[in-house]
């Protein structure tokens, strides 16, 4: 009987914990949104870290996850619109929906480079919103670290002084971090570069290296034979140092520009886990911060 | 000594008195140039104040849109509400080794007359080029509570409200509300609209057992994502029965005698609504392998009036329609998949016959269809813009029994296909496929192989939502 009286009232307190689960669509949200939280929160994302960001598949497990989840922290500006949609309508959680309390947009806070004052699809798969991967300027992710605690002190106000306690420290972390990088990254500043997708641009124009031209001659369409001969021509011409590489993208095209050019291929994360390394926000820096400067 | 001291003190007093006046005189010069700058600088700053007054009011100005478009526009402009519209042409290029008059008059045994039947123009249907739809999607969110879905078939000689439906946004317990006219859940296929499909065409079964059009049916659907540790999706629908294969509702009078000079037999209306739908369907991931597998149930009263034909006759009773299905999609990268997908459905309909014996009598027969098959199809993406697929259809069950005794119609009846895919961007895909047919007979039961090649073109354009797995 005394069990059963301990088990019922460890059940009451198991449901009574009312421990708000957050989702994030990528491993990078989640990671600056487990600084602020700790374990006072449920933290899981949706994305794979060495996926494309744009082409996630939206198997049905994903939206196990979305059914129960308090908070949805999405990046915004397109990045999820090719994807995130239908998950969210199968989730049917009203708590979630876009413009509820349990919806955070991040683009929203953030100003967009590249932002195209027209847009067709003649330009390739273009985001009228601007470029979507703002994370990888190290100066936007306070911003973010930000606008995630504040959410989140509106849903869980009891534990809001915990939470922000936990910003000041991050903050404080990530700016003595931030003095590291710029040093490591000064010397890089005015080399040129190209990329395969206009994916770290916010990170190469905080450090002023120029990225001259993509492998994919227009946004979500692969490379042709003759925009890697123009890319190979201009190289020399452009004094070009180096190709930067993502994960999820086919490495063979940055491969024979680099045999007939010699550039140098970096391979980069642009979230994290997208490579060993990159375990959470702090560390992918690290590792971009690294590889570039080898 | 004391003399000379005095003497040197007082020069020294005098030269720093001197130096003292010219000091004060510096200072005064000074002052008087600090007194320049400062009115110089009180200039700037009031004028700096005024060009920032002067930015602000600007900015103000465009904020406010007092520009010459927004003059000159609505000021009960609404066209930030514009709802979500695209637009989706297939068209298609066909290669057939039957003529179009055989292909019209051929027929699946057992299921159906044909795919023209009551003007219904299916897709690629004539040798050389075919203008298969140009089909229109209107969606928004209606507010808080609804979102709604509007889906218009456009093709050359007619204009269908494909789908028109809204669903709820805001209940509790992930519950979802869906009414209107729309493809119901059952199965896999059902659902998806003719552009995500694998294959230009649908598979045997589908056409055999629901026509051209699927189960596509006006009525309500409940669904509930179960607060299960894996997904699990289950529903039921209560349709009006629109189905003219399987299910319809509006009865008919027969005559006992061909000609009209006997007595009529009253077959009433169904209830109505007259379908019900049933469907659970769990999915679960193994590594990088998603697997969603599924079962769905529909029943309802069939009322199948075919008085009208050369050969008069009619159906009423009971249709049962099972279908299971399973999806395996194992993911390489981002650009790369296997897919396996395939679908059992399984028809029962219990009924009576009308019809007419040679001498114009009228002959009700109990009437029982038992009929099964199945398709199974592979894709492997292999690039960023390229799939190929293979595609095997088999109808294995056509058993007609018309009082107990089974007709014998044939019941291997099966097709291939092959496909490519290129697909230039996510708007666009042309694919190349082949198809294998021996699914066709003429009214007397003899095959009528069909070897066919269909270059198909299907282009997007505007906001269209994306698709889900």
């Amino acid at each position: 009987m005394r069990v059963l009286v301990f088990l019922l009232i460890l059940l009451t307190f198991g449901s009574a914990k009312a421990e708000i689960k957050v989702v994030t669509t990528y491993p990078y949200i989640a990671s600056i949104t487990k600084e602020i939280v700790k374990e006072k929160a449920q933290v899981d994302y949706l994305a794979s870290g060495n996926l494309d960001p744009h082409f996630i598949v939206p198997k049905p497990s994903l939206t196990v996850k979305l059914r129960n989840a308090d908070l949805l922290i999405i990046n915004g500006a397109g990045l999820e619109v090719g994807w995130l949609p239908p998950l969210l309508n199968q989730a049917s959680n009203r708590k979630i929906n876009p413009w509820s309390n349990g919806f955070l947009d991040l683009s929203q806070y953030i100003n967009l480079i590249e932002k195209p004052e027209n847009v067709s699809r003649a330009m390739g798969d273009v985001h009228p919103e601007g470029n979507p991967h703002f994370h990888l300027d190290p100066y936007n992710v306070p911003i973010i670290s930000q606008e995630i605690t504040e959410k989140i002190c509106k849903l869980d106000s009891s534990n809001c002084d915990y939470y922000k306690n936990n910003l000041s420290d991050f903050k404080k972390r990530w700016n003595e971090k931030l003095a590291i990088w710029n040093s490591k990254m000064a010397s890089l500043k005015g080399v040129k570069v190209y990329q395969y997708h206009k994916l770290f641009d916010y990170f190469l124009k905080r450090y002023r290296i120029i990225s001259i031209d993509t492998i994919e001659p227009l946004p979500g369409i692969p490379p042709t034979a003759k925009h890697l001969e123009e890319l190979i021509s201009k190289a020399k011409s452009e004094n070009v140092k180096m190709i930067l590489q993502d994960v999820y993208h086919p490495i063979k095209p940055a491969k024979y520009i680099s045999e007939k050019t010699g550039l140098k291929i970096v391979v980069l994360p642009h979230d994290v886990e997208a490579v060993e390394e990159a375990k959470d926000i702090f560390s992918l820096f690290d590792t971009i911060v690294e590889r570039m400067n080898k | 000594m004391k003399k000379y001291l005095l003497a040197t003190l007082a020069l020294f007093k005098f030269s720093y008195a001197e130096e003292i006046e010219e000091l004060k005189k510096e200072l005064e010069k000074q002052r008087e140039i600090i007194i320049k700058l400062q009115e110089r600088l009180n200039r700037l700053e009031q004028k700096q104040q005024e060009v920032l007054n002067q930015t602000k009011e600007k900015l103000q100005n465009l904020q406010r849109g007092n520009s010459i478009d927004r003059m000159l526009s609505n000021p009960f402009s609404q066209a930030k509400f514009v709802p979500d519209i695209s637009l989706i042409t297939d068209f298609s290029y066909v290669s057939r080794s039957l003529t179009d008059d055989t292909y019209k008059s051929i027929q699946i045994p057992g299921f159906n007359h044909g795919f023209f039947r009551d003007g219904k123009s299916p897709l690629n249907v004539e040798r050389g080029f075919n203008f298969n739809y140009s089909e229109m999607y209107l969606t928004s969110t209606v507010d808080p509570y609804f979102d709604l879905v509007g889906v218009f078939h456009l093709h050359k000689d007619g204009f269908e409200i494909e789908e028109g439906y809204f669903q709820t946004r805001d209940l509790p317990y992930n519950l979802k509300l869906k009414g209107g006219k729309f493809y119901s859940e059952f199965g896999r296929l059902n659902k998806q609209h003719h552009h995500v499909w694998n294959f230009a065409d649908a598979p045997l079964i589908y056409r055999a057992i629901f026509g051209e059009e699927n189960l596509n049916e006006t009525g309500i659907q409940l669904s509930w994502l179960a607060p299960t540790p894996f997904y699990l999706l289950t529903g039921f629908e209560v349709f009006q029965g629109d189905n003219e294969n399987n299910f319809n509702r509006n009865g008919f009078i027969v005559n006992t005698k061909k000609e009209g000079s006997g007595n009529n037999i009253k077959i009433s209306d169904t209830e109505k609504p007259n379908l019900f739908t049933f469907f659970i369907k769990p999915s679960f991931d193994i590594g990088n392998t998603s697997i969603l597998t599924g079962v769905s149930y529909a029943q309802g009263k069939t009322r199948i009036n075919h008085l009208e034909d050369d050969n008069p006759h009619a159906q009423s009773g009971d249709t049962k329609i099972y279908g299971f299905e399973v999806t395996a999609r194992h993911t390489l990268d981002s650009y790369r998949y296997l897919l396996l997908q395939s679908e059992y459905i399984y028809k029962k309909f219990d009924g009576t016959r009308f019809g007419y014996n040679d001498s114009g009598d009228i002959q009700t027969p109990r009437f029982v269809k038992k009929q099964a098959g199945f398709y199974v199809e592979g894709i492997y993406k292999f690039a960023e813009r390229w799939r190929a697929g293979l595609r095997y259809d088999l109808i294995n069950k056509n058993d007609v029994f018309v009082n107990g005794r089974n007709r014998n119609l044939p019941d291997n009846i099966y097709k291939y296909s092959a496909m490519i895919d290129f697909l230039p961007s996510e708007f666009s895909r042309i694919r190349l496929q082949y198809n294998y047919d021996r699914s066709l007979f003429t009214e007397d039961l003899k095959r009528k192989p069909n070897n066919e090649i269909i270059l198909q073109f299907n282009l997007a354009i505007g906001a269209h939502g994306a698709h889900g797995f």
